[in-house]
């Protein structure tokens, strides 16, 4: 077992097809070279999981990793990891998910759980520290997430159990099924919910009381406080006034007004109603209470009241990207119904991303008339109307009618549909483009185009030119590449930016702290990382910034060389023909394209791949401590 | 003599993040373990209720009152209610006797937890970052609610007097 504090130096292995279970120690070398959570996944999904693992067969691993943070003082480090190969996109698949969960399984003496094979009938993990037992299920199959966490908390007799559950999405297969724990946090993104589903995993259960020690106790503490300080005192008033006070739906406004916010199923980026759907109104008129995942000092999350009406109720508050999704994506502006789809998203376990941006292009197939009643049973999916998003995320989870075409995502369904409906499936890899638009901000395109698990906005979205902080991007990255970095319609040095913040979003994950503390605002950076990870861990090659730079680098060339493998190339690195060909049509952006290859160059050089083929030469592999993956995985285009 | 500090909660402020858990354990351990903590946020997720539980150091303390050996005392310096664990048979009368269920057993020694102001700074307070726990003078309590209810009568006192306030 690791001698290395901050860990718990234990690793939970289930095999649901022959019901056993152990525990295995964590090694030294793990810690050293992966850090911990997205960092020991993605060295366990190379390890166990390969190009001929069905996404959905018993072989496949989902991996729930804590890091060396996760459950200690430092500021917003309640997260926890899902890693599995994906069913939506086949490739790379993860997500990550705050509240309360991932300290709990911390705390209860897990580092990870790795979970292979497959129940014949519904299960649910119930963990109670080292007490661990595979319970049934049955009854709580067809549950909601909500009422599969009462009835286990119930059952096991102690509210203060943290449940991470799926709902009737995930056990339908739907293929953007998310995993949701603490009645509403997800993890979203790539279906992990439907990997659960697929080996009979309705639940899992934790509870702990154990401790999490620190190498250095007061130096960590030290680290600590000056977190502390940077973000209640350095960034607390720009904190204050925006994600503190109205949580992410802040940014519909903000990012509206730099013409980056998709509207009608990404074909423009600028909606002259945001204000509608936006921060202020929700916080005037809906917002009842502020919540907060484990140890945050940000706070964003928040709930609304809606005090009449056919969605009447008390729910969590939609983010900004399902604002975006389930709203101006599919030009809605009814607040109401965009609440009452992301709660029935959070009760049914699907990503409320995939589920708005799918609904998005049956819309603009519908309108282009590719979709038609014959497809629809009858039911006209037509633009703003906010009780059909309602319907037909409930179609969805339940795979009635046209909602069985809608589970798939944008590009199964399309090309189930074909007829040309692929054009408007705003996909990367599979994934639905997150809501940014690389037209007018043009390095979030080479986010999207080069993200590993597909276009998504938490791999190595920059946030330096959306609100234009000079000063960060002149320590990081030196005076004269200031100009360029801070404007959005730039490409230059974009490359070297994304393959900086892939490597930095990288450790936050590994750690595990929240996005909003590395990615937006700016607060830290890798020298405050590599203090954490020295003061807590004792780990003597991160008393060097360097030593963590690399195991950035290691993790994020792992996790390349896991889609290299799958057969990914440059090409798959790419955006559809919407932000590439068609100018933006409205906005502050309009007739901007986003140019896509230009820093799609740098970003392979910066990265180490051959830029040909966009895979990681033989070199970086070496460098990295990564040799015998060398020469394996040719450098040829051929899929 | 300076002023007499209360611990007081404010559970319409408190986002259940639980720093004070854990800022809690920190202090008495020097590791992080939210079930040693002595503060305890009952959390009722769905509905977004949060309410920090913990010793109220009460006057008339019922846990003193009935330890059998005189275990339990109140600290001078910060008229906190505190446990002589050198004397305490670990009998657990105190845990039954609290009206608020703000003592817990640890389940490794046996002890009575209960907080201890933290010697006169206790961290839930320092550390929360909403004022949903709050360390302060007797005089001070209630104070920022009474003003935020004032102030709905700022602008009809300011009309009233001609504009004159």
């Amino acid at each position: 077992m690791t001698r290395y504090k901050g860990y718990t130096g234990k690793c939970l292995r289930v095999d649901l097809t022959s019901g056993k279970i152990r525990v295995e120690d964590l090694q030294d070398s793990m810690c050293e070279q992966y850090v911990g959570g997205l960092g020991f996944a993605t060295r366990i999904l190379w390890d166990e999981v390969n190009e001929k693992t069905d996404p959905l067969g018993p072989e496949n691993r989902i991996v729930f990793s804590t890091g060396p943070a996760t459950g200690t003082l430092f500021p917003a480090a309640g997260r926890y990891q899902v890693n599995s190969k994906s069913p939506l996109t086949g490739v790379w698949g993860h997500a990550n998910s705050g509240g309360a969960f991932g300290s709990e399984l911390k705390y209860a003496g897990y580092d990870m759980m790795v979970i292979s094979g497959r129940s014949e009938k519904p299960v649910y993990l119930w963990i109670d520290d080292d007490y661990v037992e595979l319970r049934d299920a049955s009854h709580l199959w067809g549950k909601t997430t909500h009422e599969t966490t009462d009835m286990i908390r119930e059952e096991l007799g102690d509210e203060t159990y943290k449940v991470a559950c799926i709902g009737p999405a995930g056990e339908n297969l739907v293929r953007f099924a998310c995993i949701i724990n603490d009645y509403g946090d997800a993890a979203g993104r790539t279906g992990m919910g439907a990997v659960m589903g697929s080996k009979g995993l309705k639940a899992i259960a934790v509870r702990g009381s154990k401790e999490i020690q620190a190498h250095d106790p007061d130096a960590f503490l030290e680290v600590v406080d000056d977190a502390y300080k940077k973000l209640l005192v350095d960034w607390g008033y720009h904190l204050s006034v925006t994600l503190t006070r109205y949580g992410t739906p802040n940014l519909v406004e903000a990012i509206n007004s730099i013409g980056r916010m998709p509207v009608k199923n990404h074909w423009t980026g600028y909606w002259d109603k945001a204000e509608k759907i936006g921060g202020v109104r929700i916080r005037e008129e809906y917002r009842s209470k502020q919540g907060s995942c484990f140890g945050c000092l940000v706070q964003c999350k928040y709930m609304v009241r809606v005090p009449s009406g056919k969605y009447a109720g008390t729910y969590k508050g939609p983010e900004y990207e399902a604002i975006v999704s389930l709203g101006s994506c599919c030009l809605v502006d009814d607040l109401e119904a965009i609440f009452e789809a992301n709660h029935l998203c959070d009760l049914y376990g699907m990503d409320s991303i995939s589920m708005g941006m799918t609904i998005a292009w049956a819309m603009e197939c519908y309108e282009k008339g590719l979709i038609t009643e014959e497809d629809t049973e009858g039911i006209p999916i037509k633009w703003g109307d906010g009780d059909l998003i309602v319907d037909l995320v409930k179609k969805t989870a339940f795979k009635e009618g046209f909602g069985k075409i809608l589970a798939e995502g944008t590009r199964r369904a399309s090309e189930i549909v074909g007829r040309g409906t692929e054009k408007y499936a705003i996909q990367v890899k599979g994934l639905e483009v997150s809501a940014q638009d690389g037209r007018a901000h043009q390095s979030s395109g080479l986010t999207h185009a080069t993200a590993a698990r597909g276009a998504d906005h938490l791999t190595s979205l920059s946030c330096l030119e959306e609100r234009g902080y000079e000063e960060v991007a002149a320590a990081r990255y030196g005076e004269d590449k200031v100009q360029h970095l801070v404007d959005p319609l730039s490409t230059k040095h974009k490359g070297i930016l994304i393959k900086d913040l892939e490597d930095l979003y990288a450790i936050g994950n590994s750690l595990i702290i929240c996005w909003y503390e590395v990615g937006w605002p700016p607060v830290f950076y890798f020298d405050d990382m590599a203090r954490l990870v020295y003061t807590l861990t004792g780990m003597e090659g991160y008393k060097e910034v360097k030593t963590l730079r690399l195991a950035a680098e290691r993790i994020c060339t792992l996790r390349r060389m896991f889609n290299v493998r799958e057969g990914l190339r440059r090409k798959d690195d790419t955006l559809p023909e919407r932000f590439t060909r068609e100018p933006m049509p409205t906005g502050p952006a309009k007739g901007r394209i986003c140019h896509l290859d230009e820093m799609l160059d740098e970003y392979y050089e910066a990265r180490g791949c051959d830029k040909s083929t966009g895979v990681p030469t033989d070199e970086t592999l070496k460098r990295l401590g990564l040799g015998d993956l060398a020469g394996k995985y040719g450098h040829s285009l051929d899929r | 003599m300076m002023a007499r500090k209360f611990l007081v909660i404010n559970p319409e402020n408190c986002t259940g993040c639980r720093i004070c858990e854990i800022a809690c354990s920190f202090q008495h351990y020097k590791s992080f373990n939210p079930r040693k903590s002595r503060v305890h946020v009952l959390k009722v997720e769905k509905r977004g209720i949060y309410i920090p539980n913990v010793c109220r150091h009460c006057r008339d303390a019922p846990c003193m009152a009935s330890c059998p050996t005189g275990a339990i005392y109140r600290d001078k310096s910060t008229d906190g209610i505190l446990i002589n664990y050198d004397v305490c048979i670990r009998c657990h009368q105190c845990v039954i006797a609290c009206p608020f269920g703000a003592i817990t057993i640890d389940p490794e020694t046996s002890d009575p937890l209960k907080c201890d102001l933290c010697g006169g700074d206790p961290q839930c307070a320092a550390r929360c970052p909403r004022e949903a726990i709050l360390y302060i003078r007797g005089d001070r309590v209630g104070f920022d609610k009474r003003r935020r209810r004032s102030e709905a009568f700022l602008e009809v006192l300011s009309s009233l007097a001609g504009g004159g306030v």
